[in-house]
């Protein structure tokens, strides 16, 4: 196995609780406001 | 009465003729200069080359919406600046020749008092051999159309799956200098969910080929993230969703030439190697627009004003230095010509003082560093300053840039689709400030601060994603309120 094989081989996987999370209505309506507020932060410091 | 021409009308053309045709009154011309009649909303091509979008969703027509605005549009390629006029005309002017197609061949010398160049890159897919659609043997997803090719193609893989033959899907970058690793990574892993939705995933080999040094380095030198007490490098973050979704990936490798069927690549170590496809979208690397530049005598001064890869020089610091050396002060400002005060270069077309990734070269000498990305959000806030600073020199006598936008004080938000559907989506959510990393300002998280470089995998992405691509086509509409909107 190449080197990038190997580093993906042994890449933390997410567990069965992670990936339902990541497709969790509720919890993702909450994630949705909270990257929109990081992406206004980013954008306001990024505005002279 | 001041005119000022935009050459280009993508994110950061468009952007600043909007916002001059704004703030300046109407005595005062402002006319925009591109060849394409279209508008396109670049990041969502990716959907385009699934076939989750169609060619329409995407663009619009540029006419109209200039119209309505009171700006001139011409549809037509620049190709020579003569920023000091010609001869006993001192006006400074550009040459255009139309793409219209009721005036296509015909040429025009347009004066200005001020220039935007904002043309964008020019494809330059001739770098490798047999790489892109039209006479290559690779697929693109750079313009709409390229897209919905590809989208096509794609369709015929997957009736293959569907008949029980093993493919090769390869996408990623066609160069070892491309940029935009970004938009590679979103198709791969559109590709891959649209293979699962589709019950065909198991017979597909899905390949990353990549320029990049690692996984996770998106031609930015890669980033850190602080979550949960933990920092953890882009890198493992990247690699973690590789593992998760079951895609190999090649990094360190320059394509050499696109045979069909068959990629040839070179890597770091100086190895060669084969990869056999039934399906490459590969992106092309970038170039300036070739436009030539002449002094008052009729002298070639393209030397002078662009950078030999035809992107123009602005307020940067040019000065060869190492890795090490590299600074944040390096990184331009104003985007003012140092040549010409009343001309200024943006977006992709302004030329970067040097990489933002590690510049490696392989055993044999060839460069595989993947070239800076200038995306949309810094693309469009730097139309929008050359546009204000223009303003106030028209209307308020400014002698000097009175906005300023350093890539090294500017943070970016990327979401990259990572697969389509309301409830199925998702995408990789990242913020990261500055884009440039700054090593003297944050000496110990890798040049960027903590609390702006964030990533993050989910649902919402996807619809943050979704909303970004009606947000901008609004506001590139100039509907009301377009401005509230930032870039």
């Amino acid at each position: 196995m190449d080197t990038v094989t190997e580093s993906i081989a042994s890449a933390p996987l997410p567990t069965e609780k992670t990936l339902r999370r990541r497709t969790n209505l509720p919890y993702q309506v909450l994630r949705f406001l909270a990257i929109n507020i990081k992406m206004i932060k980013i954008i306001a410091r990024g505005h002279h | 009465m001041a005119r000022v021409v935009i050459l280009g009308a993508g994110i950061s053309g468009h952007t600043a003729a909007l916002h001059l045709r704004r703030k300046l009154p109407a005595t005062h011309e402002v006319i925009v200069v591109s060849p394409n009649s279209q508008w396109n909303w670049i990041p969502s091509n990716i959907w385009v080359g699934v076939g989750k979008m169609t060619v329409k969703q995407v663009t619009f027509p540029l006419a109209p919406i200039y119209a309505r605005k009171g700006i001139d549009f011409r549809q037509a390629l620049a190709t020579t600046l003569f920023p000091e006029g010609s001869g006993d005309d001192l006006s400074p002017a550009v040459e255009i020749r139309y793409t219209e197609p009721a005036r296509s061949g015909e040429t025009e010398r347009v004066t200005y008092d001020y220039l935007i160049n904002a043309t964008g890159p020019k494809l330059n897919f001739a770098a490798t051999p047999g790489l892109g659609p039209d006479g290559g043997n690779s697929l693109s997803v750079c313009t709409a159309q390229h897209a919905a090719h590809t989208a096509a193609e794609l369709e015929k893989v997957v009736a293959k799956l569907q008949a029980g033959t093993p493919q090769t899907l390869v996408v990623g970058t066609g160069h070892g200098m491309c940029t935009c690793e970004g938009a590679a990574f979103e198709y791969t892993f559109n590709v891959e969910h649209e293979l699962r939705t589709r019950g065909v995933r198991d017979l597909a080999d899905v390949v990353y080929l990549s320029n990049e040094y690692e996984l996770g380095d998106f031609g930015v030198g890669g980033m850190s993230f602080t979550q949960r007490g933990f920092t953890t490098s882009s890198k493992t973050w990247t690699e973690s969703l590789f593992h998760e979704r079951g895609v190999r990936a090649i990094t360190r490798a320059h394509v050499q030439k696109v045979d069909p069927g068959v990629i040839h690549y070179e890597q770091l170590d100086g190895s060669e190697h084969e990869l056999p496809f039934d399906f490459a979208m590969l992106l092309p690397p970038f170039r300036g627009a070739d436009l030539a530049a002449f002094d008052r005598e009729g002298n070639d001064i393209t030397g002078e004003i662009f950078a030999p890869n035809g992107l123009m020089r602005v307020d940067a610091d040019y000065a060869a230095k190492p890795f090490e050396q590299w600074q944040a002060q390096d990184w331009p400002k104003t985007y003012q010509s140092p040549t010409y005060a009343n001309v200024f270069g943006v977006g992709i077309a302004f030329a970067p003082p040097h990489p933002i990734s590690r510049p490696r070269t392989s055993a044999k000498g060839t460069v595989i560093t993947p070239a800076p990305p200038r995306t949309g959000m810094p693309s469009g806030i730097m139309g929008r300053v050359a546009a204000e600073t223009i303003a106030d020199m028209i209307t308020k006598g400014a002698t000097a840039p009175t906005h300023t936008a350093s890539m090294a004080r500017m943070g970016a938000a990327c979401i990259a689709s990572a697969g389509t559907g309301l409830r199925t989506g998702s995408a990789a959510a990242m913020t990261m400030y500055p884009v440039v990393p700054d090593h003297e300002k944050y000496p110990t998280s890798a040049g960027r601060d903590e609390t702006g470089t964030s990533g993050e995998i989910g649902l919402a992405g996807h619809w943050m994603k979704l909303l970004l691509h009606y947000l901008f086509i609004y506001k590139a509409k100039a509907r009301p309120l377009w401005f509230l909107i930032p870039e």
